[in-house]
């Protein structure tokens, strides 16, 4: 039962810790407009262009593409296309890498499907249910086969290649280690132990259900590890998964415009408000900013 | 072969230039001509290496002098570690802080952004030029130093850097060998922005420790606020310049047009980049005579912060750049106008429509417009009236990144070019996928000593490749061709660039702005 309590511990964490993050990003105030073209919800304007080509703009309604930018974010998110075209050689890696680990994440939900099946009685007699438990086999060979692949090249290439080795931390070298240790591990308990994913699934179910069940060394250690990765993770910039919607949504592609009146403005009144604190020759130090701004000839 | 430089190195060998580019790393031109043999920058005489920190790269932009005493070293690094806690501090760095810790803290360092930034491929990759060096010195400095992450720790995680006054120093300099063109950002997978970052590293030199490039700050920034422009163009001058502009047309087309200046009530405040009026008066002589023709209600100001649409701050330091968009958004509330437009100039443009539209509050929040659509609209609209008529003129457009890649103001020019010239052709990359002349965020104006060497020969030599691939098939002297440049600091640089790589002389190739053209196929029917 101890590594059902392992795993609570590390999945609470990591939702906590992440719900901590995205609320210590979103709490950080207003910036100043900081836009990168081509902003993708520009409806009619895919070669990147933006409102402002308008005469009047202000007066006229906005166009948003709801649309072009689930496109353009569907095009990053499951073909990593700016890799792709602009750095094919890492992409080769990256990309088996990543979706790997996206088919492994929609393992997990198979594994809970199953086990909510086995838990309200249904056996593989029922058809959907052995659906269900193909899908979760082809999917957890596919994500275990692509990360194993992406997370070696990856480690190969960052050794070998000067541009990334150069830049290339212990702990770049470590991250990439601790996740291949424990796709490993996954494959291991599958192709010795697991092969059918009941193991897995038995655990999934354990876990809903907070009751004790058997595993296999490897599944053990693949567990442990992943626990403790879930608990190393929000401390490391490979959260960029989550912070990719701030960098985005958030600055690339925040092009509100204030017209003077409604909530940004409020926002900015405030922060005009606040002192100016920083201290070189040329500056107020301690005036508020709408002082310093409004005033000064200097 | 090149060596590779660690950031660990940006600290040691005080008394060593950490790069020296040597001419055979840079990207050949495609004319293969021999005008590039030359040393890359001149050295600098032993005075000024004594006198000057240049350990960097043998440049000089920042004319930074060293401390003599182990104490002033001290109180150096510590203002820096000062300006380095504002900067990550929500109470004092409000106007970027998210965008900033975004890009220091998920960077995967893939190092995809090198093969975008126009300076590192045309030095020949050279390591300092990468735009994730001078972010991951910064990262480095933050982490060991800020986050207290202790020797242990900082081993580890491979973090060896030494914050000393060399790696102060070099850094400054550093800040100064990126245009924040921004394309690096543009194809980052995770969205890190290092152009950012660079902006950050010089705002926190202005902001806390003063240190900024004269010819951005006191002879830029203070004087525009003190005397109108950082041109030094009082009001008594522009009201003589504007006479002899109207001299000028009427010498040159017949028309009788006064040009109107502190008009109240008009539509329009037109502001130039005050460099307009002194080096390219034809620029807004052709808007004057382009607006007249129109019937358009529009006036220019003589007023302290009317004539100068150039903000130097958009480049270095936030305080600046509110200072000024807040005397230039007063004239145009003290005119009554009902908006501002903003003419060719590409930073203007972003930092007074684009920057400043979150330090404007209320009523000084004015509308604010590019001169492009103004101008398609009046191609396209008003034709009646302004007499167009196509020419067969060669013509391609370069696009400022600032107006373009950072605002999308794309296709309005493209369609004026089109409209008026049956033979435009593209640049290749275009549009917003671009690349920066060389000049942008202040290095079209900076001439600190050898500065414009590396400015002719590294920063703007990816734009002469574009502009010789462009016209390969017509370099013939016999064809006249154009460079559309509708920005005046770009037009800056492609003046000096012309010149450097003899461009006129060889190939007969002109750089103009976007009105002359315009005008030039006006006919006075």
């Amino acid at each position: 039962m101890w590594l059902q309590i392992v795993m609570y511990i590390s999945l609470t964490f990591i939702i906590v810790a992440s719900f901590i993050k995205v609320r210590r990003i979103a709490g950080q105030p207003l910036h100043l407009r900081w836009e990168l073209y081509p902003v993708a919800h520009e409806k009619g304007r895919e070669y990147g262009g933006s409102y402002l080509e308008q005469l009047d703009w202000w007066t006229k309604p906005r166009r948003r593409s709801f649309f072009g930018m689930v496109k353009y974010i569907m095009r990053e998110a499951l073909w990593f296309e700016k890799c792709y075209r602009n750095n094919r050689r890492l992409w080769c890696f990256t990309f088996p890498f990543h979706i790997g680990l996206f088919l492994l994440l929609g393992w997990s939900f198979l594994l809970f499907v199953g086990a909510m099946a086995m838990i309200f009685g249904m056996t593989e007699s029922t058809a959907w249910v052995m659906a269900i438990n193909y899908l979760t086999l082809a999917t957890g060979v596919a994500g275990f086969a692509l990360s194993t692949i992406g997370s070696i090249g990856l480690l190969i290439r960052r050794s070998i290649d000067q541009n990334l080795k150069l830049y290339s931390s212990p702990t770049d070298y470590f991250n990439l280690i601790f996740i291949l240790a424990i796709v490993l591990s996954g494959v291991c308990s599958w192709y010795f132990f697991d092969p059918g994913f009941a193991y897995a699934r038995e655990f999934m179910k354990s876990l809903i259900t907070f009751a004790p069940t058997a595993t296999n060394p490897a599944m053990m250690i693949g567990i442990l590890l992943l626990a403790l990765f879930l608990v190393y993770m929000p401390f490391t910039h490979m959260m960029h998964g989550l912070t990719k919607y701030f960098t985005y949504h958030r600055v690339c592609w925040d092009d509100d415009p204030s017209l003077g009146d409604g909530n940004i403005q409020d926002k900015v009144v405030k922060l005009l408000n606040q002192p100016v604190t920083w201290s070189a020759p040329h500056i107020q130090h301690g005036k508020k900013w709408k002082e310093v701004v409004q005033g000064a000839d200097e | 072969m090149k060596r590779r430089i660690d950031t660990r190195e940006i600290g040691c060998n005080p008394n060593e230039q950490l790069l020296t580019i040597g001419v055979e790393s840079l990207t050949p031109l495609p004319d293969g001509k021999g005008i590039d043999n030359s040393p890359v920058v001149k050295l600098l005489t032993t005075e000024q290496r004594n006198h000057y920190e240049c350990s960097l790269d043998g440049i000089v932009t920042l004319r930074l002098l060293k401390p003599t005493t182990k104490e002033e070293e001290s109180k150096l690094v510590q203002s820096f570690l000062d300006g380095l806690r504002k900067l990550l501090s929500e109470k004092d760095n409000w106007t970027f802080l998210q965008p900033l810790l975004l890009s220091l803290d998920y960077c995967a360092k893939c190092q995809t952004c090198s093969g975008a930034c126009p300076i590192y491929l045309a030095s020949g990759r050279q390591e300092i030029y990468r735009p994730t060096y001078r972010s991951e010195v910064l990262r480095q400095i933050k982490e060991k130093y800020l986050d207290k992450k202790g020797k242990v720790l900082s081993k580890l995680t491979g973090n060896l850097i030494e914050l000393n006054w060399t790696t102060i120093a070099r850094l400054a300099e550093l800040s100064y060998r990126c245009t924040l063109c921004r394309r690096c950002a543009q194809i980052c997978p995770v969205g890190i922005d290092n152009g950012l970052i660079t902006r950050e590293i010089r705002k926190l030199f202005s902001q806390e420790m003063g240190i900024a490039p004269k010819e951005l700050h006191e002879s830029g920034t203070v004087k525009q606020l003190k005397v109108g422009a950082s041109t030094g163009l009082t009001p008594k001058a522009l009201k003589d310049i504007i006479q002899f502009m109207e001299e000028e047309i009427e010498e040159k087309t017949g028309k009788k047009i006064r040009i109107p200046l502190d008009r109240e009530g008009a539509d329009i405040l037109l502001i130039h980049n005050s460099g307009e009026f002194i080096s390219w008066p034809e620029n807004p002589e052709a808007f004057a005579i382009i607006f007249e023709a129109a019937g358009l209600s529009w006036t220019l100001s003589s007023d302290l912060g009317g004539y100068e649409a150039t903000n130097y701050g958009a480049w270095y330091d936030d305080v600046q750049l509110a200072r000024i968009t807040y005397k230039q958004v007063e004239v145009a509330r003290k005119l009554g106008v009902k908006k501002i437009v903003i003419g060719e100039c590409g930073h203007a443009h972003k930092a007074l429509t684009v920057t400043a539209d979150r330090l404007l509050t209320r009523e000084f929040n004015i509308p604010r417009e590019s001169c492009m659509p103004l101008l398609e609209d009046i191609v396209f609209n008003k034709r009646n009236r302004v007499h167009l008529r196509r020419n067969d003129f060669l013509v391609t457009l370069h696009d400022p990144c600032n107006m373009v890649r950072l605002m999308g103001i794309v296709e309005p020019q493209r369609r004026i070019l089109r409209e008026i010239s049956s033979r435009f052709r593209e640049m290749e990359p275009h549009g917003v996928d671009n690349y920066c002349c060389g000049g942008g965020s202040g290095f079209s104006i900076m001439n600190s000593m050898n500065f414009p060497d590396w400015k002719m020969r590294v920063a703007g030599r990816t734009k002469v490749i574009q502009i010789l691939e462009t016209f390969k098939e017509v370099l013939d002297r016999s064809i006249k061709k154009y460079v559309c440049t509708p920005c005046s600091n770009c037009k800056g640089q492609m003046r000096d660039l012309f010149d450097h790589y003899e461009l006129q002389e060889r190939y007969n190739i002109f750089y103009t702005g976007l009105a002359e053209l315009i005008v030039n196929t006006m006919t006075n029917e």
